[in-house]
């Protein structure tokens, strides 16, 4: 697994890519927290990822609390289907912000 | 297909790469092999985290064969110390932000995804056995 990092419009956008697991979630865990201490507008894209488990989504979930604490905006976008299926049935969708896009995440940014 | 698996986060990749092999062998759809690893995932980490609390080197199996033409069934067994991961309290999904928790997630995703699920302690060891169903939806667009 790797994360791919990139700020467009201000927007710190992390893309992982493969395997969301426990034996990467550290890793994924690491490059999140690293990306909130510089910034308080983070969108991660799930269009590059196999899977992402219960040990990817505690990472996921940590940094919704961490940013709404601080006053920081996290949305989550370009997910395909299936993922979008583990978020809903975690019941995710009705606590962090699902957008298509990054150009239709860009109003809460703002 | 039997696949042996020791107690270490890293046989999960390898984990993968057999699941995916099986699946392909056996037409299983992406997506439906994507339900497929992610159950194992959680079901092989549950185990490498929890069944071996002394430490050391362990094995534990995973069984995955296809039942007719229209399931895939997944034992795992291994002899670690008795857990039944059915007996965990689902996570509370309608809770707020700041008090949502995460335990319990990995096993509920497991539920959400399978048909079956059944835990049983026979000859001190954990069995535990996952029914999918892998029927094709052709004009279904089951979001299940």
């Amino acid at each position: 697994m790797e994360v791919k990092s990139t700020v467009t419009e201000g927007v710190t956008v992390l893309t992982p890519t493969g395997r969301v697991d426990t034996s990467t979630a550290k890793a994924f865990e690491t490059s999140v927290m690293d990306a909130i201490n510089a910034s308080k507008k983070i969108a991660i894209g799930f269009n590059e990822i196999d899977y992402i488990s219960s040990a990817g989504l505690r990472v996921v979930l940590m940094a919704g609390k961490k940013l709404q604490a601080s006053g920081g905006v996290l949305v989550l976008i370009n997910m395909p289907e299936k993922i979008f299926a583990v978020f809903k049935m975690s019941g995710f969708d009705k606590i962090l912000k699902i957008c298509s896009s990054f150009e239709e995440a860009k109003p809460f940014f703002n | 297909m039997l696949i042996k698996i020791k107690n270490n986060v890293d046989e999960i990749a390898r984990l993968c790469d057999e699941v995916k092999k099986f699946c392909d062998d056996n037409g299983v759809s992406e997506e439906k092999y994507h339900d497929i690893v992610l159950i194992l995932d959680e079901l092989a980490t549950n185990v490498i985290n929890y069944a071996y609390p002394d430490g050391g080197t362990h094995t534990f199996t995973l069984d995955l064969h296809k039942d007719g033409d229209d399931r895939i069934v997944m034992k795992l067994s291994d002899d670690g110390i008795p857990f039944d991961p059915l007996a965990r309290d689902n996570p509370d999904t309608e809770s707020s932000l700041e008090e949502r928790e995460i335990g319990g997630l990995g096993i509920f995703i497991v539920k959400q995804l399978s048909e079956v699920v059944e835990y049983s302690r026979v000859d001190d060891k954990n069995h535990l056995s996952v029914t999918v169903s892998v029927m094709n939806k052709n004009n279904n667009n089951s979001k299940e």
